[in-house]
């Protein structure tokens, strides 16, 4: 049976219930496309029901509701079932299971899990601030797993007085930090002054990043492995050269 | 703001230098901004596939020496700028605060004099870190023949600090660095050790060089084998507790008769870490590594030529073999190798498990048994095999560094 819930935690536990006789059972938060001959269920979120499971669980592994919130950032489609697998052996097992990496579960929600926490490192390196006329900072980024807020207590902790803004522009979403709460809100389009000197910081770190390049040493492909394309578009060092008639000095905007 | 002419003349004279690591540190943040990330952090990589983790710059390129295979040196013609304090600290804070770097990598060409430059360098960090309340990440250089006392002071403001060995032996520091020599450079090394442990023991308020020191060698400038540099690097990392040597393949900038005119090989630098890594983290002994000839292995990995000339070890059965022997099978990292030790917890390891768990079987295989079970070559074809897998790679892919497993496997020891 093909499972849709709405991706949310108590909706998963909910799933988990309801899905556990079945011996094959689909789980997905994703496009709700109905394959013909297919049985299909929507789960309705059961708060008690979630709340039940989710102390039993905890029971078992008392670390796993954190696999679980991390799983269910995954960007990957197949995340859904990647934590239903998981959590149906946590239950079949009743013990820690996240060290059986003979299991074919514990390996995928393994994997899973490690690629949110290696993007939550890189994106420790890679976000940009932008210095805002206000004195605040505004960085856009577009992560493959929905990370922004997990993102905050990194800056905060090295910048406790500078309020800030980390906007996830695929997922309309930011993480504000206002210089004493931190909290989450839906962002669709930021509007942003820059600061009067952003476009000559942005120029001065471009100058530092070309001359702390040695061109006789091209390594592209290393380049591309450790910061991949996809990532370089609110860089200001990986914008493109302009051409002639091209502003230079644009700095990189909020899009 | 400092301007840009200055800010390129300096950076291009600091680029050489390879030592960019901003981890260890575990500095807290007590007001203003920045702190220590003990993991260390890459916040960008340049086309030369480096990268950039701390703003790598000189406070001065108008050197007073002479050292033949620097650009930097007094007899060549270059333009030359030298900074100042607020220039600098300006710059790291704006930098820090959009996310650029990690901290700020610091160094000078020897200015004026020895105690001038240092005395220059110590004023910048105390600035930085007094003034403009700055508590990211420091690494400054030392300066050979400066006082002690004013490196000590500079160490109470800075994570980490490293005099550069610059050659592996005295003959060719002679020859190459005539100002320089080892006393100057090993010996404020061994100083600040034991000031460390004074400061330690004595638990002083504040920080002393928190990650430590580290230092750097140019390979393939001067004759040296792969067997004197390896055992300088043991001795400093066991003796003098160093926590990174660094190498630096000689790139020739300059022409001077003295100097070869061919760069140094990537492909030996890269050994040379491997071979470092191993010491480091999986047990090994230079003397273990080293073959009669003193080089190391152009064709095989260090672990792997260790693994081809001790065959009588081999295979080892994963589901017994300890960690420590785990570790020295070719193409098992130290991932691979502490996951295998968890999971045999709970079963019995078979070949279909490790590939599941992804470890890189292609070598491997012929080192282990899994249950009993063997997949490897004959013992006196394995050389050939994996001789013709690496010559293979070569081929295919000219450039080592191209290749991404390699590259990957040179941050994480996967081996
Ligand atoms: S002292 Fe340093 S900067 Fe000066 S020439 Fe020698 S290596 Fe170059």
């Amino acid at each position: 049976m093909i499972y849709f819930y709405d991706g949310t935690k108590e909706a998963f536990l909910t799933a988990l219930v309801l899905s556990f006789r079945d011996s094959d059972p689909f789980l997905t938060s994703g496009n709700k496309q109905l394959v013909l001959g297919q049985e299909t269920a929507f789960v309705r979120t059961d708060q008690d029901k979630a709340k039940k499971v989710e102390e039993r669980l905890l029971s078992f592994d008392k670390d796993c509701m954190h696999d679980l919130d991390t799983i269910l950032r995954s960007g990957d489609v197949g995340k859904d079932n990647v934590a239903l697998a998981y959590f149906r052996l946590l239950a079949e097992k009743k013990c820690p299971v996240r060290m059986m990496l003979g299991e074919d579960a514990v390996l995928a929600a393994d994997e899973c899990i490690h690629r949110v926490g290696f993007e939550i490192h890189r994106f420790h390196g890679f976000v940009r601030f932008l210095g805002t006329a206000s004195g605040a900072l505004y960085a856009p980024i577009s992560p493959d797993n929905d990370i922004c807020d997990l993102l905050v207590p990194h800056f905060r902790a090295r910048m406790p007085k500078i309020p800030f803004v980390i906007h996830d522009v695929k997922r309309k979403k930011a993480a504000v930090y206002d210089g004493e709460n931190t909290f989450l809100a839906p962002l669709d389009e930021a509007e942003v002054v820059l600061a009067a000197d952003e476009t000559a910081w942005q120029r001065l770190w471009r100058k530092y990043y070309d001359s702390v390049n040695i061109p006789s040493r091209e390594r592209l492909k290393q380049m591309r492995g450790y910061m991949p394309v996809r990532y370089w578009k609110f860089m200001p060092e990986k914008r493109p050269f302009h051409d002639a008639e091209g502003d230079e000095d644009a700095p990189v905007l909020p899009s | 703001m400092i301007d840009e002419r200055t800010l390129t003349i300096l950076t291009e004279s600091a680029k050489y230098d390879v030592s960019c690591s901003s981890s260890g540190s575990d500095r807290r943040n007590e007001g203003g901004i920045g702190n220590g990330y003990a993991s260390g952090c890459c916040h960008s990589f340049t086309p030369d596939g480096r990268c950039i983790s701390l703003l790598k710059i000189l406070l001065s390129n108008d050197c007073i020496y002479n050292c033949k295979y620097c650009l930097n040196r007094r007899d060549n013609d270059l333009p030359r700028a030298t900074a100042t304090a607020d220039d600098i600290c300006g710059l790291v804070m704006d930098f820090y605060k959009r996310n650029y770097i990690e901290g700020l990598f610091l160094s000078s060409a020897v200015h004026i004099s020895p105690n001038h430059t240092m005395e220059q360098l110590c004023l910048v960090v105390k600035k930085l870190r007094e003034e403009y309340g700055f508590h990211g990440y420091i690494h400054v250089k030392g300066i050979p023949r400066a006082d002690m006392e004013i490196v000590n002071r500079t160490a109470l403001f800075a994570d980490r600090m490293s005099f550069n060995i610059e050659l592996p032996s005295e003959s060719s520091l002679k020859l190459l660095a005539p100002q320089k020599d080892k006393e100057s450079l090993l010996l404020p090394m061994a100083k600040l050790q034991r000031e460390k442990a004074v400061f330690r023991a004595e638990k002083r308020k504040g920080h002393f060089l928190p990650a430590g020191q580290t230092t750097q060698m140019i390979v393939g400038a001067s004759p040296e084998k792969d067997g004197s540099i390896l055992r300088l690097s043991q001795g400093l990392y066991r003796k003098n507790g160093l926590k990174r040597v660094y190498y630096s393949s000689y790139v020739p900038v300059l022409h001077d008769a003295l100097l070869p005119e061919v760069a140094g090989g990537a492909l030996r630098e890269h050994r040379l870490y491997q071979a470092d890594w191993l010491l480091r983290f999986y047990g090994f002994d230079a003397e273990e590594l080293l073959p009669p000839d003193e080089d190391l292995s152009l064709e095989f990995d260090p672990k792997c030529a260790w693994a081809l000339s001790h065959m009588e070890h081999f295979p080892v059965e994963v589901n017994r073999a300890p960690l420590e022997m785990l570790l020295r099978v070719p193409g098992i990292g130290a991932r691979s190798a502490q996951r295998i030790c968890a999971a045999r917890r709970y079963t019995r390891l078979t070949f279909e498990h490790l590939k599941k768990m992804r470890v890189v079987l292609k070598r491997a295989k012929h080192f282990i048994t899994a249950s009993g079970k063997f997949y490897g070559a004959a013992e006196n074809a394995i050389r050939g095999l994996l001789s013709a897998q690496e010559a293979h790679a070569n081929a295919t892919q000219l450039d080592l560094f191209s290749m991404n497993e390699t590259a990957l496997s040179a941050l994480t020891g996967e081996l």
